[in-house]
């Protein structure tokens, strides 16, 4: 499994070099040649703040399963787990910070906030959460044997935060009563189960492309990974289902113009293709059968397979309800740059992203080869 | 050229302007006009004759404010209202479709007002059609804000940067704003937009000695605008770029007695203005009307802008 390191050492090296073009571009010259704008409120750094920032509360929750709640099975896993958290939450703050007008007024959210605000909820909340995060990792580099009480205590606190935090984001986008798609009480629900599924794909890979090789648990390890992932693949279809069926049988103009527009609209195939065929179908048909589920490369691009998924998934959340107009002729009446409802992220946009995933794909890399706790069991293999 | 017999006498009897002002007849529009004559030679002192008309002119008819134009009438209303404390003052505006010709001229007035970048409009004008052929219809819907009492964009901004001011207008404070564009997403009206930085010369060659427009241009996009009564001279990566912007009803006009630019430019007096807790006003006795409605109020912000059909 050196080669597939060494593989996404170049990899993550790779995209850092192709964010920087991003990077320079919106730190000194700003949000010109972003292709979000006025009418789609929110593009692709929104998505991947809601993506990364799943993910980080998604591992979070996988943690606990170690140090909370004492699974044998997952006995030394809450560390990488954490880790994961630890270099991806950093990746959804570095993204929805990129996304401010003023990103040198955030200290404002600290010290003038609107409490009542989900957005400086959630920039208190993912704060406190990036300090539980620290502190789990700290308790649980320092520990011998066992869990400590202050460890588990931390981990109860972080298991509850992850919940709540990942369904905040969710419900950041829900109470928008104007945007009928977002408006569904069960946005919020499913935000958490999608983080869950994240988390635990994530840890997947983790599982299959660093575990140690002369580990026993391993393939079990594998295995209970795989299930999981499968079960909430079929939870998340199944709310997928449930969502759009609903809009589309009681037929709310709105609702059912966002909905067509991620089935049929230009973008189809980020939902068929990316969500639904490689995300969902092809990690449910590869984790069902056993020797395929066994095979170490594949149970691990299959986890990153389902990070790409939740990733479109998240895209396709936001995106088409911003894409619908408020009033009848809004879109014709006044055009100008920035004043569009079709939106497709720019160069820009994306160099960002590709930065991003690089900086935490190298962060993860550097972190279990480098710190000590995390480099011992990662290095058997 | 030999001119006409007989067009001397017209020339001394009926020139251009006596000739409009007859058509006119008397009230407001001769007022208007005869100011017109005055303003060209002696500014201060045309402006000083036409209050004075207005004056004498409204004080024949009674006081009765509805005689004169709306325009004139609702200038008065203004300055009335202003001397009420703002808490007791309830700024409306009444948009008559009826009227509206879809000239745009209300969004230009804007645009200049406010000096408004490329991608930041406050009050498109929205074009409907509907129906089928030959059984269709079309109207032309001003969008300004609609200052709702109960504003969906308020409580979503993390950083108190967006509230209802004293006199109930939704205003955004630029140097508070963080750029979330927390506000635009909440808005049902899509009345925000957020200022990305551009400038509408940038795109241009520059070439010394040959084009001096981009220069003088320049000056203009970069002369402050005053909203919100503060001067802000356009300065990159400076407030209002990167900020939420939005329409406030001319705030910084009405401080000085004056209307919103949208209103003064409306050609067909589609568009008006006025406090609303005035019950003599005429926003007041248009509001009543029983063809008045407001955009989605199924939603419950309960606006302030209402439309005449």
């Amino acid at each position: 499994m050196v080669t597939i390191k060494r593989i996404l050492y170049v990899l993550g090296i790779l995209a850092l070099i192709l964010g920087l073009y991003g990077f320079y571009n919106r730190l000194f010259i700003g949000e010109r040649d972003v292709n979000y704008g006025s009418y789609v409120t929110w593009g692709l750094w929104v998505a991947m703040y809601l993506f990364f920032a799943g993910v980080a509360s998604g591992s979070y929750m996988v943690a606990a399963l170690d140090y909370l709640f004492g699974v044998k099975l997952f006995k030394g896993l809450g560390k990488y787990a954490l880790w994961s958290a630890m270099v991806t939450l950093p990746a959804a703050l570095i993204s929805i910070g990129m996304d401010l007008g003023h990103m040198e007024r955030v200290w404002k959210v600290y010290l003038q906030p609107n409490l009542t605000s989900l957005l400086a909820q959630m920039v208190w909340g993912y704060t406190i959460f990036g300090a539980v995060i620290v502190i789990s990792l700290v308790l649980a580099a320092r520990q011998k044997e066992g869990t400590s009480w202050a460890l588990k205590v931390m981990a109860a606190i972080g298991f509850v935060l992850a919940i709540f935090v990942s369904g905040g984001v969710g419900a950041l986008l829900g109470v928008n009563a104007s945007r009928a798609v977002w408006h569904v009480g069960l946005l919020p629900a499913q935000f958490p189960i999608f983080s869950l599924a994240t988390g635990t794909a994530l840890l997947l890979t983790i599982v299959s492309f660093f575990g140690a090789a002369n580990d026993p648990q391993r393939e079990g390890r594998q295995r209970a990974l795989g299930v999981i992932t499968i079960v909430l693949l079929l939870v998340k279809t199944y709310i997928l289902w449930s969502d759009f069926s609903m809009s589309l049988y009681s037929g709310v103009p709105q609702n059912v113009q966002a909905i067509n527009e991620v089935l049929y609209g230009t973008y189809w195939w980020s939902f068929w293709i990316l969500q639904i065929f490689l995300g969902t179908v092809v990690p449910i048909v590869v984790l069902l059968v056993p020797a395929w589920a066994k095979n170490r490369i594949l149970s691990g691009l299959i986890g990153v397979l389902v990070l790409i998924g939740f990733a479109a998934a998240r895209a396709n959340i936001v995106f088409p309800a911003l894409t619908i107009p408020e009033l009848q002729g809004l879109a014709e009446a006044f055009t100008g740059p920035h004043l569009n409802f079709d939106y497709f992220p720019s160069l820009m946009e994306w160099s960002v992203t590709i930065g991003v995933v690089g900086l935490s794909t190298l962060a993860y890399l550097i972190g279990i080869d480098r710190l000590p706790f995390l480099k011992t069991q990662a290095e058997v293999a | 050229m030999t001119e006409p017999q007989g067009t001397s006498s017209i020339d001394a009897g009926l020139n251009r302007r006596s000739f409009l002002r007859k058509l006119a007849g008397a009230g407001g529009a001769a007022v208007a006009l005869q100011a017109l004559d005055q303003l060209a030679a002696d500014p201060a002192q045309a402006l000083a004759s036409y209050e004075a008309q207005i004056q004498e002119l409204s004080s024949t008819s009674g006081g009765d404010l509805s005689k004169l134009d709306v325009l004139e009438r609702m200038r008065r209303e203004l300055v009335r209202a202003l001397e009420k404390p703002p808490e007791e003052r309830r700024w409306v505006m009444v948009i008559d479709l009826r009227k509206c010709v879809g000239c745009h001229a209300c969004t230009i007035a804007c645009v200049a007002e406010n000096r408004l970048p490329p991608g930041v409009v406050y009050r498109p004008v929205l074009e409907e059609e509907w129906g089928v052929y030959p059984n269709v219809g079309r109207r032309f819907v001003p969008r300004p804000c609609m200052q709702c009492d109960k504003p969906p964009c308020t409580p979503v901004c993390p950083v108190n940067a967006t509230y209802k001011n004293v006199d109930g207008v939704v205003v955004v404070d630029y140097d508070q704003c963080i750029g979330c564009r927390a506000c635009l997403t909440a808005c049902p009206y899509g009345a925000r937009t957020s200022d990305f930085g551009l400038t509408y010369n940038e795109p241009n060659p520059v070439a010394d000695g040959l084009i001096a427009g981009r220069t003088v241009a320049e000056g203009y996009e970069r002369a402050p605008s005053f909203e919100y009564g503060e001067a802000r001279p356009r300065q990159e990566r400076t407030s209002p770029i990167g900020n939420a912007r939005k329409c406030h009803f001319c705030l910084h006009r009405i401080a000085v007695g004056e209307l919103p630019a949208c209103v003064t430019t409306c050609i067909g007096r589609a568009t008006l203005f006025g406090d609303a807790n005035d019950p003599a006003s005429l926003v007041a006795e248009m509001i009543a009307q029983p063809n008045v409605i407001r955009l989605k109020e199924e939603l419950g912000t309960e606006p302030r802008v209402y439309y005449l059909l």
